[in-house]
């Protein structure tokens, strides 16, 4: 399922937060109402944390994670450093980066396993993020953009990619991800894609002017259909709501032949 | 610093080579390919309208008077119907199209393309369609939208014009006067403004008994007018001005200025009885001279010897004196021409030398008055410097001195005492005129454009419409005059513009037809002559004076079409390479199409690409 929310007027919700399995980031909003649709959707099961990066509330552009560990660049406060190790859970690693591009939300794309990255970071970043978050990494670029982090958008189940992207590179990326991908738009034919859209493995939020077509397509790459927000297990809601789909489609083509 | 949201979108051209994956609109979830703002043209065009901000109504103003267009800023500019420089003037009215929209988030429209909409040619309305290209999203989607944009033509009178009609707004009145008995300088005056556009800017002219008045709405036009005449005759000015009301407090006054431009009394072709002083000033000439031509100085020839000198203006102004003979038809006698004998003329030293072109002109005239052939048989025989000119036969006009009353005392006792010779010749008669025809005036073949005037209006009385045939016939001979005196002048007439008449056309025509007819004037040394080649051939036959005048008046309007006849709906159009949609296709046209996304290219992509070669 997934949720439209907005911040401050802007539907760049994927600036101002970062979601993973493990965790949930958001910038400080001057209301709570940004804080609070997270905290509904999630706080039964992850924790939401309000977070800065070297003061400024574009959490998510500047940080990147998954559910073992997140990095944050080398602009980050020793004091903001220290909130999140203390916010966090306690397997989850926080690690800065001494990374030129200090924007890692936008050269990185990662899931649980793997990550994309901008083709010009330092070997070092490299090493750092394979070991921190775990995972395999690949220097990528999708639709013709180096900045993987703005314009594609993947989880363990499915991923999503800038819409000039290629019928080819799409098969290329996706063997290399191992998930199902899809060329797709969010907040109303918008293609930065990191920033109209954050989603873990069971949720997803989007800005404020998604489509509902959008949010179709959303759901069903990412399979988030038919589990309730309450539900942690989204892979089996997913495998019910298949399996009646596919039973009902199969009754009814009896009864039509 | 921190590279945050820097997604510059690198151009479509470095995305690499393949199949573009279909993608779902964003709105109706139509698979399309994508596009910069990855919605379907449908969606596109139902939820943004590119002619947002642009007004598809405007009002032009145009002068009744004089058909021109209001510009800007009490701007006048003449222009035809379809003509590129109409559409110059509509797009700029037309808002919303130069200024950057900041409030919507458009981003800037570019034009792409406009053209005319045939409209009722009575109905006041000015209709173009105009096709715009504009970006609706920040991604870079470009709509292109064609559009169609009424204007209004409003009725406001030009600047010119409310002064044409408005009694009394001349600033500047120059009013032009001989003291003489006959109109001939006024006539030749009035050829040479012609020639020289002179009376531009003019707001009227009157002409009166001894004069015209000229009325300027400024003092630099006035000034101009006056500077053109100093040029062409020798004259004197008195100025004078007249407070209409003053601001004391932003010491502001407002005068009408009056010019009194006194033009010399000696005309071409009087005879003068110069003062001793001025003789001797001018190479000791004899005091019996004729005046050559007027221009900013006097030229005189001595007829006898063919001696020449010229009077400066001022020093003709600061000693003015009158001429014996002014050159009016009573006082001119015909003469026939019966032989001529060369002369020898023995040099004298100790006076200035006649020149020798003018002394090869000089022969010795036997002629005889026409009104004597057949009654007696006296015959004079004189020397003159229209000899070269003359052979037997021929007409001449010339100043009769044995039976003349001379009004100046010296010059009545000189010619009493047998200085002067018994006859001065004038000019050689040509054509019709020489023949005594008495339509030959109908079969001149040349014509004159004449300046549009008002009679002024002068004291009545009784009598007076007598008084104004009277006028009218006056007029006429000192036009039959002057028209003979450009006849037998080739200097004059290079200073005017003449055109061919319809006799001209037609001898023209003849003259094609029968080249081989032998030309008697071959070896004629006749140079004073009239031909076919100095006449020009475009006088607007058929257009009114005021016509002409107007179409000189307005010095900015380039072309006068409407003159030329009737032009076709669109051929103006299609010669400014301006699109135009015809009166059936105009019936079809919607007021706004439908927006169409424009594939390929970035905003302003193909304009770098033109600037970087």
């Amino acid at each position: 399922m997934a949720t439209r929310v907005a911040f401050e007027n802007s539907n760049e919700i994927g600036v101002f937060a970062a979601l993973t399995n493990g965790y949930c980031l958001t910038g400080i909003n001057r209301s709570e109402n940004f804080y609070s649709v997270f905290e509904a959707e999630l706080g039964a099961h992850i924790p939401v944390i309000h977070a800065t990066i070297a003061g400024c509330r574009f959490v998510g552009r500047t940080t990147v994670g998954n559910r073992r560990g997140l990095l944050v660049p080398n602009t980050a406060t020793d004091v903001e450093l220290a909130h999140l190790r203390n916010s966090l859970p306690d397997g989850i690693v926080v690690q800065r980066v001494e990374e030129r591009l200090s924007a890692l939300g936008n050269i990185v794309a990662c899931n649980d396993h793997v990550a994309l990255v901008h083709p010009d970071v330092d070997r070092e970043t490299e090493d750092v993020i394979s070991d921190v978050l775990g995972v395999e990494v690949f220097r990528q670029i999708v639709g013709g953009q180096a900045l993987v982090g703005s314009y594609c958008k993947f989880s363990n189940h499915g991923g999503m990619v800038h819409p000039r992207t290629t019928v080819e590179d799409i098969e290329e990326l996706s063997s290399l991800l191992q998930v199902p991908l899809v060329a797709g738009t969010v907040n109303r034919g918008s293609d930065v894609l990191g920033g109209g859209l954050i989603v873990n493995d069971w949720s997803s939020f989007v800005g404020l002017d998604t489509t509902s077509t959008e949010i179709s397509v959303i759901e069903n790459i990412f399979r988030l259909s038919g589990s309730g927000s309450s539900s942690g297990g989204g892979q089996r809601g997913q495998g019910q709501q298949s399996n009646i789909v596919t039973n009902m489609r199969s009754s009814l083509i009896d009864q039509l032949s | 610093m921190m590279d945050v949201c820097t997604s510059i979108p690198s151009s479509a051209a470095t995305a690499s080579a393949g199949t573009s994956a279909t993608i779902l609109c964003c709105m109706c979830a139509a698979p399309i390919s994508p596009n910069p703002s990855n919605t379907c043209s449908s969606c596109l065009a139902s939820s943004t309208d590119v002619t947002r901000g642009i007004s598809t109504e405007a009002t032009l103003h145009q002068c009744r008077g004089c058909s021109r267009w209001h510009q800007s800023e009490g701007k006048w500019i003449g222009c035809d119907l379809e003509s590129r420089e109409l559409m110059a003037l509509c797009l700029v009215n037309v808002s919303g199209l130069k200024k950057k929209r900041n409030d919507d988030g458009g981003g800037r429209v570019r034009l792409v393309d406009a053209a005319w909409v045939w409209t009722e040619p009575h109905s006041m309305r000015l209709k173009i369609r105009l096709t715009i290209q504009r970006e609706v999203t920040s991604g870079g989607a470009i709509l292109q939208q064609s559009f169609v944009v009424t204007f209004v033509v409003r009725n406001q009178q030009c600047v010119e014009c409310q002064a044409a009609f408005r009694q009394g707004t001349w600033k500047n009145l120059v009013q032009v006067r001989q003291r003489v008995g006959h109109k001939r300088t006024f006539l030749y005056l009035e050829q040479l403004i012609l020639k020289h556009g002179a009376h531009r800017g003019c707001l009227s002219i009157e002409t009166f008994k001894d004069g015209m008045d000229f009325y300027f709405p400024d003092k630099g036009k006035a000034a101009r007018f006056m500077s053109f005449l100093e040029d062409v005759v020798p004259l004197k000015v008195k100025s004078s001005k007249k407070l209409i009301g003053t601001d004391d407090k932003s010491n502001v006054s407002n005068y009408k200025y009056t010019s009194l431009v006194e033009i010399c009394t000696l005309c071409k072709d009087d005879l003068l009885f110069l003062p001793k002083a001025v003789a001797r000033h001018i190479g000791n000439i004899s005091r019996l001279v004729l005046v050559k031509n007027i221009t900013n100085v006097i030229h005189v020839i001595d007829p006898i010897t063919g001696q020449t000198g010229t009077i400066e203006s001022d020093a003709y102004w600061r000693d003015p004196f009158r001429p014996v003979i002014t050159a009016a038809r009573t006082r001119l006698t015909r003469y026939v021409v019966l032989g001529k004998e060369p002369v020898y003329l023995e040099r004298n030293a100790s006076r200035k030398g006649v020149s020798k072109k003018q002394r090869s002109k000089l022969a010795l005239i036997t002629s005889a008055r026409e009104s004597d052939l057949g009654t007696n048989d006296s015959t004079l025989v004189e020397r003159s410097h229209l000899g070269y000119l003359m052979k037997g036969g021929d007409v001449c006009l010339g100043y009769d001195l044995r039976e003349t009353q001379l009004v100046d005392d010296d010059a009545e006792e000189a010619r009493t005492d047998g200085k002067f010779p018994d006859v001065v010749y004038v000019r050689k008669l040509y054509g019709g005129v020489a023949a005594g025809e008495s339509d030959a005036a109908r079969k001149r073949m040349f014509r004159l454009q004449r300046l549009n005037v008002k009679k002024g209006d002068e004291e009545g009385g009784g009598g007076r419409r007598k008084k104004a045939k009277k006028d009218a016939e006056t007029d006429h001979m000192d036009e039959e005059d002057f028209l003979q005196e450009l006849e037998a002048d080739r200097e004059m007439r290079a200073r005017v513009n003449i055109y061919k008449s319809d006799t001209a056309l037609k001898e023209e025509r003849n003259d094609e037809r029968d080249e081989d007819d032998g030309d008697e004037n071959d070896e004629d040394e006749d140079d004073q002559k009239i031909t076919l080649d100095e006449l020009l051939d475009n006088l607007a036959l058929d257009s009114k004076p005021d016509a002409v005048e107007d179409a000189a008046m307005q010095g900015d309007m380039t072309n006068s079409d409407e003159f030329q006849g009737f032009v076709e709906e669109g051929a103006r159009a299609a010669k400014d390479k301006i699109g135009y949609v015809s009166r059936d296709e105009a019936l079809n046209i919607q007021a706004k199409e439908t927006a169409i996304p424009v594939v390929g290219n970035v905003w302003g992509e193909d304009f770098m690409h033109k600037d970087g070669k």
